[in-house]
Formats: structure tokens, C-alpha cells, sequence
């Protein structure tokens, strides 16, 4: 079992009655002089001097919840649930995080507590992201943990958790991955990623500033977004659409003085419209490969690989080869296809077939088919 | 007095022969109809009351008893006002008390003495056929309907007047001419060839309509589902008479040839609306009538927005679908009705239809677009044989002068295959390659050493399932049937999985 020092047990009492309320939190710790001090004397039932806005219940639950009871209560509970809080006065609290204007009080993390980590890169992306999006996130996910970089990322649906998940399988890493929620640490949210947030907890850290057991609001999004970039040196956007949550965490990073990386996509597509503008108004770095990130943190390697696909093309048929040829020049339709090449339809299905079992091309949404 | 005439009723999809006994004889003036009427039987007195008056005769101010036997079963509709007005004016003496006797006598009265038309006469006078009768005293409108059917006189009647005339003998009605089959002409209204581009969803429809499929289109909206499913009658084999009687008797008793003439001869195009509920697309009501799936027998069941139909209607085709019959069961009624459609459905690839689209915005979050495409249960997913995605055509191809093949074409190239599976399948029961069953397949689905090693493949890299395996297998029998192949081969396979790729996409499996 994990025993938390004394300042550490005062900064629990402070998270789990304050909650994520980190600018609550910050006036009581100015008015009454610190945690310690704050601590002792809701301890002794002295006054306490609140916030003008708190809560009129405030000081009755920071007085009720002070007893060393209580305390044990919490750890107890938190150790059965595998669940170990670091605090703002614990080791493993990352020191990237003290930079911010808001540091949480207290981080509650299932997996490795120790979150100060080498290389944190973020990142983020489109829920909805197209196939490009898929496949960036899944090469710099994978190529950032292979080099020794941890991916942080908020376990969305899309560009987050492909990125996480091609982290978390990368074999050398010893802490490929974070993924930061929106609600408590024990609350796995969404129900599509349990498997993957299991992955995390075992490889990496899955972390919250919120109780455990906090359902995922609405409103707690934006606010674990400044947690994304703030636990990040750089924060790498791979696609993202003119507004979107996805923005607002690059202008988190931007705020914090992160670097934010961009993977440039065409300009007509509308979930490339956020990746864009960012390098368009000189916000971003437009990233090509995973060095152009690395290279900024002096990390130098001469195996390059580059996104950019080189398929072996010798064992297509000639048929095979000018379907392949017409795709290599954009993503194509069957009728597109019928029409460029002049095969029957039920040829190009059976070209296409062979070649998608041998994973040269595959499906796309919208009828189409691509490299 | 007493009279006595056949007249004709229906239960269910069958026709009874009922009795109209009139009796007039002295007393107070009153009607009383008796043997199970239901009120539109009951009111029928005062139309025939009104139709004798109003034609010139004397209705007789005597006592009136109308029987209609065999009085156990419920008699219905108004088929009966012409009958009962005859069988008063036969008692009156106005014609002789045999003349009718031979005859089977349908229809309803106006006030004036019109005959109206009714609904149901097909499989009334099928019926009636059957039991030897050869004459027929039908209204005018519904005369043709009938006269398809077998060789035997109708008399088509437009007023009360010219019926009692006939049996009078001072005016016979013409017989009405029996009508060929052959001579029919179908003429459809949609054809292969007005629709542009959409290659790869018009072979999916000759496939599917070849070995009898059922077939699922996805694609935003404008992408021309609605115009593709409108066009796959005009690619079903012909109708034979039968199967035309048949289609006609069903839609005869759902009231369906109201105001149409004669009988149908093209293969029926149904699209419920979504807000459809499930007595209305399998049948039900008091009467246990006939619903869209049957109405859409022998022809095509269009279901726009699949996966807003509510899921107890959805799930209630399932059984239909597998057996091609349905069996309505209600308090006073209980009926059978054939059902052997084919399922074309169609959805948007999100709720909002541009999901995919590169130049249209999704406006749907990501588990809006789930819970869409979660409403098809996995089990409803595999019954739907082929799934196509269909794009937005572009402008210049639909300018674009270059006629796409006519329906004519395909349709030969289907009742080619739709033959070869006739024969094959003639001793098992079934007819097309959509109905083969696991064990039917192990005979008849023979493949090539590397179609097989190729299908191990696709199962184990798609990861289709158990039955998305033997739906691939059926359809693939479909491709090497239109190819004229009697084993599979490995480019049947091939095509057959791409008919399945949408699954990966959209719902994690195939």
C-alpha cells in the first residue's frame, strides 16, 4: 500500500472536497497562507477566510472531511480501485504541469505514477477523422513511442486513440502513452475504448484531475484539454476542422508556450481546414515525418521513415498495376475506376478484392478506395 | 316468395360461395337481413330500397326476410346490394325464379340504381371457377380483372335496369371479351438506362435480383437509391399468369385495384413510409388483410431510411423474409398470405447524409452516427445479401450523352441464370440461390481449390462472420450463375466480397 506523507494527505482532503475547482482552491491556499496552514487550521476549527463566491457549504465539508478517518478512507478506497493520487507536493507530479496558470491539486492516475516523463508529445485530433487522419495518427503514434516519447492524448474516439493505441503497442517504450480524461480515472469514457484504456493502465497512465467515479460533463472537456497540452513539451495536431475542441487545445499549448506541430493536409478538405490555418498564420510547425518533431527536442536518429508510401508493386498483374497507378493519383470510385480504365464492373471488383487482401489498398467511407 | 341466388364473399385470400335467400311474404313492411352481417352488409337494405325504387320498379310494402347462407360465417363488404336487389325483384315475379340460378352475382348499388365496383373479385370468381361455375354477372369496372381468368362468361352490368333486363331475357348483356395474356404488353416506367454512372450498384442489382437477393444501399442523399430501386422491376423476369393472378387476388382483397382496372401485370414496387407499423408491413387488422410484404409478392419492398423504421417492425420481416409466407392471426380471422419479396433497403451512410463527403459537412457527433447505424441488428444486417455504397454522381456524367445499358439487356442476362437455378433446384424444394440452405450449398456450391484457399482468406483478413461467410458463398453461386459457370470460381468470390465491404466500414465486421 502507498503512504502519503502528510502534506500529501492534506492536498487530498483539498481535491476531494474543493474537486477540480483549481481557482477555488488557489484563493483558499492564498488566503490562509498554504496548504499546511489551511489544513491545520480547518483541523483546529479555526476560521477559515473563503473565496467570496465559495459555496456557502464550504467550510462546514472542509472541517467535516479533515479527520484522519476520512483521509484513510479515501486511500483505502483508492487502493482497492488501483487508483494512487499524486499531489502537487508528490514525486511523480509532472513538473511541466507547475508551468501552467492552473495546476490541478491532485492527479489521480491508474497505471505508472510517475508522470514526469522524457519526452511528452500530445497528440490530438478530430473525433471524426477522415482516413488520412487515421493513418497520420497511427504512424507519428507509433513512430514518437518507438523513439523514446510518451503520447499524450484525451482517449477520444479518432485521432486520439489510434495515436494511443499504436503508442501503447510499440514494444521498448516504458511509458509509451497518457491518456488524459474528462471524467474520474475509474470512469471509462467512451465505452468503445475499454479495451484500449485497459492497454493504457497496464503500459502507460491513464490520469484525471477529476474524483474518481465523476461521470464525463460536458464542460469538463475544454478544461482536461489545457491538462493535454500542459503535461505536453509539444502538442502535434493531425487534423482538425475550423472549430472544434481540437483547436482549443492548440490554443491552450499556444497559451502555455508549447510548440505546436501540424500535419499538413489538402487544402479543400474540411478536416484539414484547423491543420492549415495553424501553419497559414505561422502557429504551427507543419510536420512531414515524425523527425521534424524530434529534431526540436534534440533527439536525432539516422533510421528515418518516412509517411510517404513506397508499395511493392512487382507482383500485381498489369490490370492490378492500372488500377493501382489511377489510385496512387487520389482516392477513386468503382465508377471512377470503370470509367479511367474501361474493365466491367465485376472485373474492377475482382481486381480490387485481391488487391485489398494483400492490404495494397483498402476502402475508404463515400464508395471510394485508396493506396 | 321465395328467391334464390349465388352471390360470392371472401375469408381471407379465399373465396366461399354464399346464398342469398330472399323471402317476401305478407305483413307489416320490414327488412331484416340475417346470417352474420356486418353493418355494411346491414345498410345494404336501404341501398337496394333506393336502387328498386329509383329504377322504376315497386318496392314491395311487405315483409322482407334476406338469408344469407351458410349463416355461420361473417359476411362482408358490399358484394351483396345487387344480389338482395335482384332476389327482391326475383320474388316480385319481375323475372323468372330459375333464371338466375347458374350465375354468380357481385356488386354494389348507388342510390340510382348504378352497379359499383367492389373489391376481392379475382379471388372470388377463381373460386367460383373452381367449383363449376362459368357465369358471371359482375360490375362493369371489375370485369376485366376477371377476364383473364379461364374460359367462362362475364357480363359486365352498369345498372340495376340492365341486370334484371338479362334475366328477363327482353335485353341479354353482352358477354365480355376474354382478354389474352399474351397480348400484354408491360410497359415499365423506369429503366436501367436513364440512370448515369452507378456502375458497381447496378450490377449489385442484376446480381441481386438473379439469385433472388436482398439488397442494401447506402449513400447520401441524391445519390439516386430511391431511382435505382424504382428501375429493379423493370429487370425481373416476366410474370407468368399465375403468378400475375396471384399478385392481383392479394391486392384484389386489400382494396388495392380500386379504381384500377383489370389485373396487374407488372411486378409491385412497395415503399411503406418509415412511420409504417408492423400490422401495416406484415398484415393484421380485424380482418387480418394483407400488409406490404405481401402486397410487394413477387415484386420489390423498398424500404427508405432502413434504420428509422422502429425495431420491432424490422425485426418482424425476419421471419417473412426466410420463409416467404406469412401467417396472420386475429380474433375472428386467420390467413396465410404469400410473401415472396425482394428487400431493397436504403439509408444514409449518418443522420445527416454527408458523412464521408468531402465537400459537405457532417454535422453528427460520433455516437449519433453509432446509435444510426446500431438500429440494424447484426442479424437483419445478414439477411440483406449484398451492401452497396453509392456516391453522388457528378454533373458531367449525368449530361453525359452515352446511354447506359437498357433493361432489356440485363433482364435477359438474369432470366438466363434465374433458368439455370430453376433446373438445378427443381427437385429441392426451393427456386433461387438466396433460399439455399447450409446443406442445399455443400451440393450445389462446388468451388476451385483456389476460389476455397481464397475464401479462407478473405474470411480470416475481413473478418466476416459465420453468416456473412455463407451469404458471400450464396452470392458468389449468383455471379457464376449469370457467367454461365456451373463451379465457383475464384473471380466469383472475389466480386462476391466486395458486396460485403461496407460492413468493415461501417459496422466493424462483414
Amino acid at each position: 500500500m502507498r503512504e502519503y506523507g502528510q502534506k500529501e494527505r492534506a492536498w487530498l482532503w483539498l481535491g476531494d472536497t474543493v474537486g477540480a475547482n483549481v481557482r477555488l482552491a488557489e484563493e483558499l491556499l492564498y488566503n490562509n497562507g498554504g496548504i499546511m496552514e489551511l489544513f491545520d487550521s480547518a483541523r483546529r476549527g479555526a476560521k477559515l477566510i473563503l473565496p467570496e463566491k465559495a459555496p456557502a457549504s464550504l467550510s462546514k465539508s472542509l472541517r467535516n472531511n479533515c479527520s484522519d478517518s476520512f483521509i484513510d478512507m479515501l486511500t483505502e478506497r483508492m487502493e482497492k480501485a488501483h487508483i494512487t493520487a499524486v499531489t502537487r507536493d508528490s514525486e511523480g507530479y509532472p513538473e511541466l504541469l507547475r508551468e501552467i496558470y492552473d495546476p490541478p491539486t491532485v492527479l489521480y492516475v491508474k497505471g505508472k505514477a510517475d508522470l514526469n516523463v522524457k519526452l511528452p508529445i500530445a497528440v490530438i485530433g478530430s473525433r471524426k477523422c477522415t482516413a488520412y487522419g487515421k493513418e497520420m495518427a497511427a504512424y507519428f503514434g507509433r513512430r514518437l513511442a518507438e523513439k523514446g516519447a510518451c503520447v499524450v492524448s484525451g482517449l477520444a474516439l479518432g485521432c486520439d486513440s489510434i495515436a494511443a493505441e499504436n503508442a501503447a503497442n510499440t514494444a521498448p517504450n516504458d511509458m509509451p502513452t497518457i491518456a488524459v480524461l474528462g471524467s474520474g480515472v475509474d470512469v471509462v469514457y467512451p465505452y468503445q475504448c475499454a479495451a484500449l484504456y485497459n492497454l493504457i493502465c497496464e503500459r502507460g497512465a491513464v490520469i484525471s484531475e477529476y474524483k474518481p467515479g465523476t461521470r464525463p460533463a460536458r464542460e469538463n472537456f475544454p478544461q482536461r484539454n489545457r491538462l493535454i497540452s500542459g503535461l505536453s513539451k509539444g502538442v502535434l495536431v493531425i487534423e482538425a476542422a475550423a472549430k472544434s475542441g481540437t483547436r482549443i487545445t492548440a490554443e491552450f499549448a499556444l497559451e502555455q508556450g508549447r510548440d505546436v506541430f501540424a500535419v499538413p493536409g489538402r487544402i479543400t478538405d474540411l478536416m484539414s481546414v484547423g491543420t492549415n490555418g495553424l501553419i497559414k498564420s505561422g502557429e504551427a510547425k507543419s510536420v512531414f515525418d515524425v523527425d521534424d518533431i524530434l529534431y526540436e527536442y534534440g533527439v536525432f536518429g539516422p533510421d528515418v521513415e518516412k509517411p510517404i508510401k513506397d508499395t511493392d508493386t512487382s507482383s500485381l498483374t498489369s490490370e492490378q498495376r492500372e488500377i493501382f497507378k489511377a489510385l496512387l493519383g487520389g482516392e477513386k470510385t468503382v465508377d471512377e475506376l470503370c470509367m479511367i480504365t474501361d474493365y466491367s464492373v465485376s472485373d474492377i471488383n475482382m481486381y480490387l478484392t485481391e488487391m485489398e487482401l494483400s492490404g495494397i489498398i483498402k476502402q475508404l467511407p463515400n464508395g471510394e478506395y485508396g493506396v | 316468395m321465395l328467391a334464390k341466388l349465388n352471390s360470392y364473399g371472401l375469408t381471407g385470400i379465399e373465396g366461399c360461395l354464399i346464398n342469398v335467400e330472399v323471402d317476401i311474404s305478407s305483413g307489416l313492411q320490414r327488412v331484416d337481413t340475417v346470417g352474420l352481417p356486418d353493418n355494411a352488409v346491414k345498410e345494404s337494405k336501404e341501398r337496394v330500397r333506393s336502387a328498386i325504387c329509383n329504377s322504376g320498379y315497386a318496392y314491395p310494402e311487405m315483409r322482407v326476410v334476406v338469408n344469407l347462407a351458410p349463416a355461420d360465417i361473417k359476411k362482408e363488404g358490399t358484394v351483396y346490394d345487387l344480389p338482395i336487389a335482384l332476389g327482391i325483384l326475383c320474388a316480385r315475379g319481375i323475372f323468372p325464379i330459375h333464371a338466375a340460378d347458374d350465375y354468380i352475382i357481385i356488386g354494389e348499388l348507388a342510390l340510382d340504381g348504378r352497379v359499383r365496383p367492389v373489391t376481392g373479385v379475382l379471388p372470388m370468381v377463381i373460386n367460383a371457377y373452381e367449383r363449376g361455375f362459368r357465369n358471371f354477372m359482375l360490375p362493369y369496372e371489375n370485369a376485366e380483372e376477371a377476364s383473364y381468368f379461364g374460359d367462362m362468361n362475364i357480363y359486365p352490368v352498369k345498372n340495376l335496369n340492365e341486370a334484371c333486363g338479362h334475366f328477363r331475357g327482353t335485353r341479354l348483356i353482352e358477354t365480355f371479351p376474354q382478354l389474352k395474356w399474351k397480348d400484354i404488353k408491360v410497359r415499365h416506367t423506369h429503366d436501367f438506362s436513364e440512370i448515369k454512372g452507378q456502375q458497381q450498384a447496378k450490377r449489385a442489382a442484376e446480381i441481386a435480383v438473379a439469385g433472388n437477393h436482398n439488397l442494401l444501399l447506402i449513400g447520401s442523399p441524391g445519390s439516386g437509391k430511391t431511382m435505382l430501386a424504382r428501375s429493379i422491376p423493370s429487370i425481373l423476369p416476366d410474370l407468368t399468369m399465375e403468378e400475375s393472378l396471384e399478385i392481383t387476388r392479394i391486392h384484389s382483397i386489400a382494396g388495392e385495384l380500386r379504381g384500377k382496372s383489370g389485373i396487374i401485370t407488372e411486378h409491385p414496387f412497395r415503399a411503406p413510409h418509415h412511420s409504417a407499423s408492423i400490422p401495416a408491413l406484415v398484415g393484421g387488422g380485424p380482418r387480418a388483410l394483407p400488409g406490404e410484404i405481401s402486397l410487394a409478392h413477387y415484386g420489390v419492398l423498398f424500404l427508405d431510411e432502413f434504420p428509422l423504421f422502429p425495431t420491432a417492425v424490422l425485426e418482424a420481416l425476419r421471419q417473412p423474409l426466410e420463409d416467404g409466407i406469412v401467417t396472420i392471426t386475429r380474433a375472428s380471422a386467420k390467413t396465410t398470405y404469400p410473401a415472396e419479396f425482394m428487400l431493397v433497403a436504403a439509408m444514409n451512410p449518418c443522420p445527416c447524409g454527408n458523412f464521408g463527403s468531402k465537400t459537405k459537412e457532417c454535422r453528427c457527433t460520433p455516437m449519433q452516427i453509432e446509435r444510426y447505424r446500431n438500429r440494424i441488428s447484426t442479424p437483419l444486417l445478414d439477411r440483406l445479401d449484398l451492401h452497396i455504397e453509392m456516391i453522388e454522381v457528378d454533373y458531367e456524367d449525368l449530361i453525359s450523352k452515352e446511354k447506359a445499358e437498357s433493361s432489356e439487356a440485363i433482364r435477359a442476362r438474369v432470366c438466363a441464370a434465374r433458368k439455370l437455378q430453376l433446373e438445378r433446384y427443381k427437385d429441392d424444394g426451393i427456386l433461387y440461390n438466396a433460399q439455399l440452405t447450409s446443406q442445399l450449398m455443400r451440393k450445389y456450391c462446388t468451388m476451385t481449390a483456389d476460389a476455397e484457399a481464397l475464401l479462407k482468406t478473405a474470411y480470416e483478413r475481413f473478418k466476416l462472420s459465420a453468416r456473412g461467410y455463407s451469404r458471400v458463398i450464396k452470392v458468389a453461386r449468383t455471379i457464376a450463375d449469370l457467367a454461365g459457370s456451373e463451379t465457383i470460381q475464384k473471380q466469383h468470390i472475389l466480386e462476391a466480397v466486395q458486396y460485403r465491404g461496407v460492413d468493415e466500414k461501417y459496422w466493424g465486421t462483414r
